[in-house]
């Protein structure tokens, strides 16, 4: 008997977690939760590859999966929802690795799993758009319907200069060269789903079943080109100009804490403070917090909509004339300033000026 | 319309964020046409814009949703006659396919309107051959099988449950069909695939759930079968009317086994909430001091609590949300004579249908009859009670060759797709 593709994910998983975890931590690390426990786990048990690897994974679905295994008697129950291998799993996934590798190579959902989705959602639709340019079809449904995905491909495709042909030649030699860097990957399981002008991209679903393969190992080698694309266009941008710029600036990975990253991205989309406040049910003082963060980090985060201008100003005089971050002093010379504003634009104006 | 050349087109829908939705009212005098979703009617700075506009016509796609006689009332329609009287009252169209007398009274009603001028085209499509077969509980999976092996292309076949429609799906697959299951439970990107595919005729069959077919439009859909039977005579002819649409002839099947009708007033059930989840609703909310006006914060709670499917919750925290100025035992009690009604409606369509499924003369008659038409002349290959004894007429003119295993080679592919020269045809071309 020999074990699915699934199943070896599963065992290797549960074994690096050595019975020490349940198998809703292995849920929620399928599922990419961004809660500190999850984040930690992935950490310790060596299993971040896998982080998002199945977003759309059901708890029960694994549950079921889970009690076949153990029916196959593979898996041994130790106490409720802890499993771990028993000696024929072990067996099994021991002869399973001397054929296959596992984790794919370039699978690294810690790493890349907040940019994964964005950017086959922009090549994807970048790829449909090229195609219809260049055969100069003018109508067409796009195959993404998110609507930040199709503003992005217009105001892209506007700012470039090459023109379609020469847009088109672009895509075309820097996907080619990146997946020639590496002879192990199969284009074949990304270029199958993708969207021309005279033909429709095919789902995972038929992707898999056209290249014989299991579903399950399908999902994780399309994230592995994924992680392998992001990967080197970000390590390479000198060389991948095109496919670097699906990548944004602000979206490239930010020393934030998980709470403030939350933050920043309903912030990005246009919520204001008390919106997240509620939406997040954190106090407002909190939500502050995470924006001083971020005014630390990012230095093109705009304050305007938080400290007008001439407010700015006046505290930075303020801070000038004291001479000192104290807070207490600065307000005395700022006087409708709240602590947030003050700390907010000390922030963004950095501190050395003042120390 | 966008896709068809249209660049002034906008649509106001809840899938913007803030920030989207600020920019498009911004610059909302800048289009020539706007799509607005019901639930959108509901937001103040959106019927605040829309009425410092000057807008010269209404259109109200699927005004059947308006009335409560609707098969599909949907009462964010109910708005539409406020979100009128606000625009000033603007010349008004009201459209749908399918809408019995008392829902086009309903819909004149509901949106105010004085002067009307009706445009009442026959519901009757000469030609879409009708049938109805009845089969055993085991023998139309074989059936179904048979149908899809035999009749030409590309059609649509409707379930009422996805399982069934994925199953039959994979089957047909493993017969060499080219055939894909379409249903709610699929991933935006999907759905979108699978449709597309279809439309470009990489697809030969969609076995469906209702799901499928809004806003789609292929014109040469050569039958529609129907696996289970639908809950209602007015969208069954919905999903018919999807066949045929070059005017070239074409066949709806319904498939029949004694006791279906069970399946049906199940899936009616499961759209509401019953007397008991009302009763649990409500004096839970009474316990936790929960007010009726932030019902929808609690989502978790109350679903776990209840047992709310989707649709159940959905519907329950709408229909409260939109009250709850008015006294609690007030609402309870209006909650639950409405489901009662509603419950006693649908149950009424499932008759009808059933007694359509059962009506021993011409099919096509019943269905004029059902929408207060005159029968008309009948078609010569009318329906399965006019002597269109077999449906071979429309088999597969030729067998088409089931596609082989061919060598994927996705440079070709990718510089096909991006019109670009690759190696391999470099190579062909030197030879
Ligand atoms: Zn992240
Ligand atoms: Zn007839």
């Amino acid at each position: 008997m020999e074990i699915t593709y699934t199943e070896a994910v599963i065992l290797y998983c549960l074994k690096q977690l050595k019975g020490e975890r349940t198998i809703f931590s292995l849920y929620h690390l399928y599922q990419g939760k961004k809660s500190s426990q999850t984040i930690q786990d992935a950490h310790l048990y060596h299993l971040t590859p896998f982080f998002q690897a199945f977003p759309f994974i059901s708890r029960e679905e694994l549950a079921r999966q889970i009690e076949r295994m153990e029916k196959k008697s593979l898996l041994d129950k130790k106490s409720n929802e802890h499993f771990i291998l028993t000696s024929t799993g072990d067996l099994k996934l021991g002869e399973y690795f001397q054929a296959n590798t596992l984790p794919p190579k370039y699978l690294d959902g810690w790493r890349h799993h907040h940019l994964t989705a964005l950017f086959w959602e922009r090549l994807s639709i970048l790829v449909q758009v090229c195609s219809n340019l260049v055969y100069q079809k003018k109508s067409f449904i796009p195959i993404q319907n998110k609507l930040e995905t199709l503003d992005w491909v217009k105001a892209f495709i506007k700012k470039r200069q090459e023109g379609r042909m020469g847009l088109s030649s672009t895509l075309f030699l820097e996907l080619l060269n990146c997946f020639q860097r590496d002879k192990t990957i199969d284009p074949s399981i990304l270029v199958l789903r993708l969207t021309g002008q005279d033909r429709i991209g095919l789902t995972s679903g038929q992707a898999a079943e056209l290249l014989g393969m299991d579903h399950t190992r399908y999902q994780l080698e399309f994230l592995n080109i994924l992680h392998f694309l992001i990967g080197t266009v970000s390590d390479e941008a000198v060389e991948f100009p095109l496919l670097n710029a699906l990548i944004p600036e602000a979206e490239k990975p930010v020393p934030f804490t998980l709470s403030t990253e939350k933050t920043f991205q309903l912030l990005n989309r246009g919520y204001t403070v008390e919106q997240i406040s509620r939406i997040r049910n954190l106090k407002r003082s909190t939500i502050e917090d995470h924006i001083v963060e971020i005014a630390l980090h990012i230095k093109n985060f705009d304050l305007a909509a938080y400290v007008p201008k001439d407010k700015e100003k006046r505290i930075l005089e303020a801070a000038k004339e004291t001479s000192a971050k104290k807070l207490k002093l600065i307000r005395e010379y700022a006087e409708d300033a709240s602590y947030f504003e003050i700390r907010l634009v000390l922030a963004r104006n950095g501190d050395q000026k003042w120390k | 319309m966008k896709a068809k050349g249209e660049k002034r087109a906008v649509a106001l829908n809840s899938f913007l964020s803030p920030d989207q939705k600020k920019q498009v009212l911004r610059s909302l005098h800048e289009y020539k046409f706007i799509f607005i979703s019901p639930e959108m009617l509901g937001v103040h700075s959106v019927l605040e814009r829309l009425s410092e506009m000057n807008i010269s016509l209404l259109a109200v796609d699927e005004a059947h949703c308006i009335s409560q006689w609707g098969f599909d009332f949907r009462p964010d329609y109910l708005k539409l006659g406020h979100f009128r009287s606000l625009l000033g009252n603007p010349l008004t169209l009201a459209l749908t396919a399918t809408a019995t007398e008392e829902v086009r009274a309903d819909i004149v009603k509901c949106l105010g309107l004085e002067k009307i001028h009706e445009f009442i085209y026959s519901v009757d499509r000469p030609e879409i051959s009708i049938s109805v077969e009845e089969a055993g509980y085991q023998e139309k999976q074989k059936r179904v099988l048979e149908l899809a092996a035999s009749l030409q292309g590309p059609g649509i076949i409707y379930f009422s449950s996805k399982k069934m429609a994925e199953q039959i799906a994979a089957m047909l697959r493993g017969k060499g069909e080219r055939a894909m299951a379409y249903h709610g439970g699929l991933e935006q990107e999907n759905r979108i695939l699978i449709q597309q595919q279809f439309i470009n005729g990489q697809l030969n069959i969609v076995c469906a759930t209702s799901a499928f077919g809004m806003g789609i439009n292929k014109e040469n859909i050569r039958y529609v079968i129907h696996y289970h039977m639908p809950l209602q005579l007015e969208s069954y002819l919905q999903e018919i009317g999807r066949a045929g649409r070059d005017g070239s002839e074409s066949i709806a099947i319904l498939l029949y086994s004694a006791g279906d009708e069970q399946l049906s007033f199940q899936l009616a059930e499961g759209e509401l909430p019953d007397q008991f989840q009302i009763e649990r609703l409500f004096s839970s909310a009474e316990e936790k001091s929960i007010s009726m006006s932030e019902i929808k914060q609690h989502e978790e709670l109350f679903t776990g609590y209840c047992g709310f499917t989707e649709t159940q919750w959905r519907f329950s925290a709408d229909f409260i949300e939109s009250r709850s100025k008015e006294a609690f035992s007030i609402i309870q009690k209006k909650m639950g004579n409405y489901v009662t009604e509603r419950l006693q409606m649908k149950k009424t369509k499932i008759f009808e249908m059933l007694q359509y499924i059962q009506h021993q003369g011409c099919k096509r008659s019943f269905i004029l009859n059902y929408f207060g038409e005159p029968s008309s002349s009948r078609p010569q290959k009318c329906c399965s009670n006019c002597q269109l004894n077999n449906e071979q007429y429309f088999y597969k003119k030729e067998p088409v060759p089931a596609a082989g295993p061919t060598y994927y080679d996705w440079k070709k592919e990718l510089a096909s797709i991006l019109r670009q020269v690759s190696e391999t045809d470099e190579k062909e071309q030197i030879q």
